[in-house]
C-alpha cells in the first residue's frame, strides 16, 4: 500500500520523532488516553442510561445531560490530542491498520448519531424531559451510542494487538485483521 | 515469587489463555470499559463531596446512585484482571507497576469506603476541609491506578533498574 503524503509528513514530524525517541512518553500518553476514554465513556453511559430509562430517571434528562456533557467534551479533546500523539510516531502502520480505520469510522458514526439526535429528537425534549419513558427515537439513539462507543474502545485495544504482528481470528469474533 | 509465576505460566490454564490470542485484547477491552464505570463513579462521589456535583442533594443520594455500578464494575475488572494475570504471570510479577497498582487498588477501595463513612448523612453543600482533601486524594489514587495499569506493559521504560525483573 502506498503511503499518502500527509501520513508520511505526520510520521516525519518533529513530535513523531520525539515520541519515538522518548522511552517514557508513549506509556504516559497512552495512560492519559485511557483516562480520557474512561471519562468519555463513563459520562456518555450516564446520559444514555438516562435516555433509556434505566438509571437516574428521578431527574430530568436535560439536567443529567448538562452535568455530563461538559466533562465528555473536555475528555474527548484530551483523547483526540493523546490519540494523535500515539498515531504520529507510527502513522504509516496506523494508516494501513484495519482496526484503526474502523475505529475512525465508528467515531464518525457516533458523531452523526449525536447530530441527528440533537437536531431532530432533542427538539421534542420538553415533552419527555422529566419522564422516565422517552420516545423510541431517543432510546434508539442511546443504544446506537452505547454500541458505537463500546466498539470504539474494543477497536482501540485491537489496534495494539494488530499493529506489530498478526494473529488468526476465530470465526465467532467479528473483527477484521490486516494480513 | 518469580518461580511461582513461572510455574503458573506453564500450567495448562495459562497455556490455554496464551494460545487463545484474541482473548487478551478482548479482556483488556472489557477491563477498559469497566475502568470507565469505576472512574466516573468515583469521580461523581468525589465531586459531590467537593460540592461541584448535585450539591443540592444529600451525599447518600449520590452514593446510592453510583456505588452499585462501582462495585459491579470492580468485580468484572477483578475477574478480567485475574484471567489476564494467569495468562501472563511472569510479566505481571516482574513489573513494579503491577505490585504498586495492586497496593493502590486496596488503598483506593478502602478509602472510598472511608469517604462514605465520613460523608454519610451529609446534606449541606460544603463539607469539612478534611473530607474534601481526602476526597481529592482518593481521586488521585484512582488516576494513579490507571497510569500504573498502563505502565505494566512498559515497566522497564518507566522504572528503569527499579523494575523487578528481566523476563526469563
Amino acid at each position: 500500500m502506498s503511503t499518502p503524503a500527509f501520513v508520511q509528513a505526520l510520521y516525519d514530524s518533529g513530535i513523531a520523532v520525539w515520541m519515538r525517541d522518548s522511552l517514557k512518553a508513549m506509556p504516559l500518553i497512552e495512560a492519559t488516553h485511557v483516562l480520557a476514554i474512561a471519562t468519555v465513556f463513563g459520562t456518555i453511559l450516564i446520559v444514555d442510561l438516562r435516555l433509556l430509562g434505566v438509571a437516574g430517571t428521578g431527574r430530568p434528562y436535560s439536567v443529567v445531560a448538562r452535568e455530563m456533557l461538559g466533562k465528555t467534551w473536555t475528555a474527548f479533546v484530551l483523547a483526540v490530542i493523546t490519540g494523535a500523539l500515539m498515531v504520529a510516531p507510527n502513522a504509516i502502520t496506523y494508516y494501513g491498520n484495519t482496526a484503526f480505520r474502523l475505529k475512525l469510522l465508528a467515531l464518525v458514526l457516533a458523531g452523526l448519531n449525536m447530530v441527528i439526535f440533537q437536531l431532530l429528537t432533542a427538539r421534542t425534549m420538553p415533552t419527555w424531559d422529566t419522564s422516565a419513558k422517552t420516545p423510541t427515537a431517543a432510546r434508539t439513539a442511546a443504544i446506537i451510542s452505547l454500541v458505537l462507543w463500546t466498539a470504539i474502545i474494543f477497536l482501540g485495544r485491537w489496534i495494539g494487538f494488530t499493529k506489530g504482528y498478526d494473529f488468526s481470528v476465530p470465526e465467532d469474533v467479528q473483527f477484521e485483521f490486516p494480513q | 515469587m518469580f518461580e511461582l509465576a513461572r510455574q503458573l505460566g506453564t500450567s495448562g490454564l495459562s497455556q490455554a489463555i496464551q494460545s487463545t490470542l484474541w482473548l487478551t485484547p478482548l479482556l483488556q477491552a472489557i477491563h477498559i470499559l469497566m475502568i470507565g464505570i469505576v472512574f466516573i463513579s468515583v469521580l461523581m462521589v468525589v465531586l459531590r463531596i467537593l460540592g461541584r456535583y448535585r450539591a443540592d442533594d444529600p451525599f447518600t443520594a449520590i452514593w446510592l446512585r453510583f456505588a452499585p455500578w462501582m462495585w459491579w464494575a470492580l468485580a468484572v475488572m477483578a475477574a478480567t484482571g485475574l484471567v489476564l494475570i494467569i495468562g501472563e504471570p511472569l510479566r505481571e510479577a516482574s513489573a513494579l507497576s503491577f505490585w504498586l497498582k495492586m497496593a493502590l487498588i486496596l488503598v483506593g477501595v478502602l478509602s472510598v469506603l472511608g469517604l462514605r463513612r465520613a460523608a454519610a448523612g451529609f446534606t449541606g453543600t460544603s463539607m469539612p476541609f478534611g473530607t474534601r482533601l481526602a476526597a481529592t486524594v482518593v481521586l488521585v489514587v484512582w488516576i494513579a491506578i490507571i497510569y500504573l495499569g498502563r505502565s505494566i506493559a512498559y515497566d522497564a521504560e518507566i522504572w528503569g533498574s527499579w523494575s523487578l525483573g528481566v523476563y526469563a
